[in-house]
């Protein structure tokens, strides 16, 4: 049986599109920030988890080796992770298994990316495709989401409308984001007067480039009572990892994320929850683009399928709304340093904890989910947390 | 007060150039596009599945019990997604179009150019067929592009 595991602490820092900080004084940053949160110094952490997506955003190869220092992690077991967009959560189940399996007590799980020190992010994302098959026709992220978008309306529905809402709503939810790179106060006319990167996303569907990084700190069940009063536990972890090839295979549907329903399956079987409308209180969902936050949706239970347009339009997702989704802005209106999505988590506790400070949503925050998604349309990584 | 001044950054470049293998299945897939202008799938004997692009295992059984097959040069369009920026980022009048082609005769399929066509003459599920280079060369572009075919 593994053992359980509470959340103690997370270190944010501001996202932007070019931090002068070096990775390491980025990981430095909200390692310290993480200790001053959860009330430690470096030598109560036992180990640290590093979490970073594609090492030649920085140019760095094995970049984890610049954050050990930085980190409080001299002379300590590290160890990286790396699952594409999925790393923002699949990085903190790195480090849940660490304390789960009872080798370690204080576990720190570090995620960075420094996306700006390129000429060209997208050069670099082109470097992923299939180099006999994919790279040759010239397909980029644009198109690559243009075709699951238009594969996902297709099947349910959904309308450009209803996605132009929800980056109404995440970049204004950002306004209160003190780490936020792009809070925006937007209309609906405003995003689809936004110019089409590939049809239906539109610059405005879309999230931005990001320097940035988070931390959390996670300690065994008798660590976690000296800690703190109320803990937050880690509830249910969940993933799932499809065929690279999206073409055919396994995932025969690119409306309907078949990996996506597989991993949330595990999480809620891991966290009890029957009913994720009624069970979880709060969700932050990763959102690269509009249409993903509503698959998303979706996949976790927190709409019915295909129901995400009708949960947009009826305000549930909103701040104040009952099952508000973003309320720190998503990765539309706070950032998206790919590994370092892991904020979407970060925000789950801070909700959980009433730390969100303007962020706060209006209602108890109990249960919250958190999710990632990467690779070819083949990764998904959950995590639930909340009180006993 | 004065605008902060930036910080010193270092210029640099990494410029490293490659040869991919294209591996047993792929080497078979590529010379008989040459050669014979055939597109060519592998069909697990177990399932029956027939993957384009070719593997030399079936991920789902999990066995080397493969057959080569030939697969109809024509199949049915998934998705299509266009874009009106050029691979280096210029904006274009015109756009272009990749699309996902299941091909008839396996269960798989390719991601290739669509062409021929204006986005709003495609449709999901629509019949689409492939256009072949008159002087092959052995890669995927030795198909020029798919497109909007009479069924």
């Amino acid at each position: 049986m593994p053992k359980r595991v509470a959340i103690v602490g997370a270190g944010m820092q501001k996202y932007e599109f070019r931090k002068e900080q070096t990775v390491e004084e980025m990981v430095f940053d909200v390692a310290r920030n993480a200790l001053e949160n959860s009330h430690l110094s470096k030598d109560d952490i036992d180990s640290v988890v590093f979490g970073s997506a594609v090492d030649a955003f920085c140019g760095i190869n094995n970049s984890d080796k610049v954050a050990i220092d930085a980190s409080g992690g001299l002379l300590k077991p590290t160890m990286r992770n790396s699952t594409s967009g999925s790393t923002a959560i699949s990085t903190p189940i790195l480090g849940y298994t660490h304390v789960a399996s009872g080798m370690h007590d204080l576990v720190m799980v570090l995620c960075y990316e420094k996306m700006s020190e390129n000429d060209s992010a997208q050069a670099v994302f082109n470097t992923v495709y299939d180099e006999a098959f994919v790279r040759p026709i010239g397909l980029n992220v644009p198109i690559q989401c243009g075709l699951e978008a238009r594969a996902y309306l297709h099947k349910y529905g959904i309308t450009e409308r209803q996605m132009a809402k929800v980056s109404v709503k995440n970049r204004g939810n950002a306004l209160s984001n003190p780490y936020a790179q792009l809070p925006m106060k937007l209309t609906v006319e405003d995003v689809l007067a936004s110019p089409y990167l590939s049809w239906p996303v539109k610059l405005l569907d879309t999230s931005p480039v990001t320097d940035g990084a988070r931390a959390l700190i996670l300690a065994s069940e008798d660590v976690a009572r000296e800690l703190t009063d109320d803990p937050i536990w880690i509830k249910g972890v969940g993933r799932g990892a499809d065929s690279v090839w999206f073409m055919g295979r396994q995932n025969k549907d690119l409306g309907k994320l078949d990996y996506a329903y597989l991993a949330v399956f595990f999480f809620q079987a891991k966290a009890g929850i029957r009913d994720p409308m009624a069970e979880i209180d709060y969700a932050e969902v990763y959102d690269p683009f509009t249409y993903k936050e509503m698959q998303h949706c979706e996949a976790m239970g927190l709409c019915s399928e295909g129901g995400a347009g009708r949960m947009i339009d009826e305000g549930i997702s909103l701040k104040d709304g009952p099952l508000p989704v973003n309320a720190s802005g998503g990765l539309q209106g706070e950032g998206n340093p790919i590994g370092a999505g892991m904020s979407r988590l970060c925000w789950c506790y801070l909700q959980a904890k009433g730390q969100a400070g303007a962020c706060q949503v209006p209602k108890d925050v109990n249960n919250a989910v958190a999710n990632g998604w990467g690779g070819m349309y083949q990764y998904n990584a959950v995590m639930v947390i909340g009180r006993d | 007060m004065a605008k902060k001044k930036a910080v010193l950054s270092i210029d640099g470049e990494i410029q490293i150039n490659y040869k991919w293998s294209v591996g047993k299945a792929g080497d078979r897939f590529f010379t008989e596009l040459r050669d014979h202008k055939k597109i060519m799938g592998t069909k697990c004997r177990q399932c029956g599945r027939v993957l384009v692009p070719p593997r030399i295992f079936c991920e789902e059984c999990f066995v080397e019990d493969m057959e080569w097959v030939e697969v109809e040069p024509r199949g049915t369009l998934l998705t299509f997604g266009e874009s009106y920026f050029s691979t280096d980022g210029k904006r274009l009048k015109e756009p272009w179009m990749l699309g996902i082609v299941r091909l008839k005769g396996s269960d798989g399929g390719l991601i290739h150019l669509i062409s021929e066509s204006r986005p709003e003459d495609l449709k999901i599920g629509m019949p689409v067929e492939a256009v072949f280079k008159n002087k092959p060369e052995g890669n995927i572009m030795d198909i020029l592009y798919f497109r909007p075919a009479n069924n």
